[in-house]
């Protein structure tokens, strides 16, 4: 089961603040960046969900993205719909469609799971690119964000829309604690560590983990409706398995299994890529290094590597703290 | 409660279990005796649902449950612990029987609230903790327990299911003597409805709970009759005496 340590709630901390800092004092092209990462971010937030937490690696999460990014425009810009409602559309057919895949994926492991639902990742990528109402190749333009209008809120201001994510992935993440902390969460957990011993308790764990992929799913599906809002511009290759590899990447770079580290890992990855291009095309050469450099140190990601030296130090020392403060108490009692 | 009728299973060339009808009723206390590769466990996958057999059929609570898969059979009250440990590692005691609890209180899938919050589930963890000696650990973790704990953890996290058929395989092995005798306590100690089919590898200690004993050897039924009996059966004694010199 998931359980905050006081280095994940110090990382936590340090990254909103982070986070509040570049949204608020940033120019155009930080806030551009910060957005990009937020975005990241929750797609991360939904593969770790799945695969760290449940052992189903997925390879069509960067296609769940694409679903909801498509999902939301067509609704939006296609049918003329409020982008509210298009948004809220958006989130349900993605976690819907996600819990079909879960479904039907959910008696295959290991790399057999991963090539299932890299060809359903396949499928909903050369659907969209064949289908004339998607625009194909060319993709499709012209996407309205939300109207916050009534708040007082432009979220055509990159500054409004950077807090806007700010605030969605909070939410996300917040959602993320919640589902691992549920019922459904330990059962996951249990699922995860021994699945024919959760059966013979009982458990239907085809639905367990149905259900765990479709929320997950509904998480990267608002992530793909934030990302067409944020580029105003959607094409197939939103969709592309890459983009999935990339996100299992982020993930297992910044600690799987952990929901804190993939937070890390998002950032880490964004800013990479953003200051190598600018030095050298090949940047995607120095990620594949750093990659092999985490794999190889046999440390889960940079998170886990950083909580594998101080998370237990640090509540040990929290622990002698308040075990060294009690007795005082006594003695002023006394 | 719990009846087979003519098991078969083979594995390839092997007949692990040859023909094998047993029926208990409501509250016997059965215990299997039987060599090494006799076909103990491999007669509890199939009563389970882990293996299917090749021929014959299995009946809980006179219902044919044969076609039925593992999960749906745990739920009309079929629960096993295992050979070996097959517990929630990092988890506490208190955890690992709250998993098998929901399950049975139907939280298991809930998103909205924490199942081992809910009074139901409090309540098994509570009374199952009690029933296998673990209330004053019910907050350490499996690692933290010893093995002993932790055999009687396997055993209560099939008891807290609520099952009314309760199968154990071997649930004092690598346990200690002194330890064994405690374990066969918590067993005579269990409710007196439950029906128990329990493999065992002792025999004195095994007449300690049996209400009837079942002998299996290479997969067939060789003695099947009140302890009493089988402690006089010449045929148990062969096996036996040949089984378990090296114990
Ligand atoms: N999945 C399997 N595939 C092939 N052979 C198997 C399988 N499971 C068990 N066997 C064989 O079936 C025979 C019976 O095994 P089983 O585990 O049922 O014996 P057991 O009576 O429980 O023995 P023990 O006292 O050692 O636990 C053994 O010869 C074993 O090698
Ligand atoms: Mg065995």
């Amino acid at each position: 089961m998931f359980r905050h340590s006081t280095l994940r709630y110090i990382t936590l901390a340090l990254l909103t603040s982070l986070a509040l800092f570049q949204a608020f004092t940033a120019a155009y092209f930080g806030l551009e960046v910060l957005t990009e990462i937020l975005i990241l971010a929750m797609l991360v937030v939904a593969l770790d969900l799945v695969a760290g937490f449940g052992g189903m690696v997925s390879l069509c999460h960067g296609a769940l993205m694409g679903v909801g990014a498509y999902a939301y425009t067509t609704v939006s810009v296609t049918l003329g719909i409020s982008p509210l409602v298009a948004m809220a559309g958006a989130v349900a057919l993605t976690g819907a469609a996600a819990w079909i895949i879960g479904a039907i994926c959910s008696r295959s492991h290991g790399i057999y799971f991963i090539m299932a639902t890299l060809a359903f990742g396949q499928m909903a990528y050369s659907w969209v690119f064949e289908a004339p109402i998607f625009g194909g190749d060319d993709g499709l333009g012209g996407i309205p964000r939300l109207d916050l209008g009534f708040l007082g809120i432009d979220l055509n201001d990159s500054r409004s829309f950077a807090l806007f994510c700010l605030a969605a992935l909070g939410a996300v993440y917040g959602a993320a604690v919640l589902i691992l902390r549920s019922g459904l969460g330990r059962s996951l957990s249990g699922v995860m560590h021994n699945e024919q011993r959760m059966r013979a308790l009982g458990l239907t764990v085809w639905r367990v983990k149905a259900d765990v992929f479709g929320l997950s799913g509904m998480i990267a599906g608002l992530a793909g409706a934030l990302a067409a809002q944020h580029i105003m511009y959607i094409s197939p290759g939103l969709l592309a398995w890459t983009v999935s590899g990339e996100a299992l990447v982020v993930v297992i770079l910044g600690g799987l299994g952990t929901l804190v580290g993939p937070l890390v890992g998002a950032a880490a990855f964004v800013l990479l890529k953003h200051e190598l291009s600018a030095i050298t095309t090949y940047w995607h050469l120095v990620v594949g290094l750093v990659l092999i450099g985490v794999v190889m140190s046999r440390a889960n990601g940079i998170f886990g590597w950083i909580e594998a030296r101080w998370g237990a130090r640090l509540d040990r020392r929290l622990a002698d703290a308040t075990r060294k403060s009690a007795p005082e108490e006594v003695l002023n009692d006394a | 409660m719990l009846e087979t009728r003519n098991l078969d299973k083979s594995f390839g060339a092997v007949h692990v279990t040859r023909d094998v009808s047993l029926k208990l009723e409501r509250g016997e206390r059965r215990v299997i005796l039987g060599p090494n590769g006799a076909g103990k466990t491999t007669l509890f996958n199939l009563l389970v649902g882990e293996l299917t057999p090749d021929s014959g059929s299995v009946h809980l609570a006179g219902e044919d449950v044969t076609a039925l898969p593992v999960s749906r059979r745990a739920r009309r009250g079929l629960s096993r612990s295992y050979q070996k440990n097959t517990l929630f590692d990092g988890l506490t005691v208190e955890e690992n029987l709250g998993l098998a609890a929901a399950v049975h209180a139907g939280h298991a899938t809930q998103l909205w609230s924490d199942s081992l919050a809910k009074p139901e589930v409090r309540e098994i963890v509570r009374e199952v903790a009690e029933q296998v000696n673990l209330v004053p650990h019910i907050h350490a973790r499996v690692s933290e327990i010893s093995y002993g704990m932790r055999r009687q953890l396997e055993v209560g996290v099939a008891l807290a299911t609520r099952p009314l058929v309760l199968l154990m395989d071997e649930p004092t092995s690598g346990v200690g003597p002194e330890m064994s005798k405690g374990f066969h306590d918590l067993l005579n100690n269990l409710p007196r409805d439950l029906t128990m089919l329990i493999i065992e590898h002792d025999m004195d200690l095994a007449f300690d709970v049996a209400d009837t004993i079942t002998v299996l050897n290479y997969g067939e039924v060789v003695f099947d009759g009140l302890p009493e009996a089988a402690r006089g059966s010449k045929l148990l004694k062969e096996i036996y005496l040949g089984s378990w010199e090296d114990a």
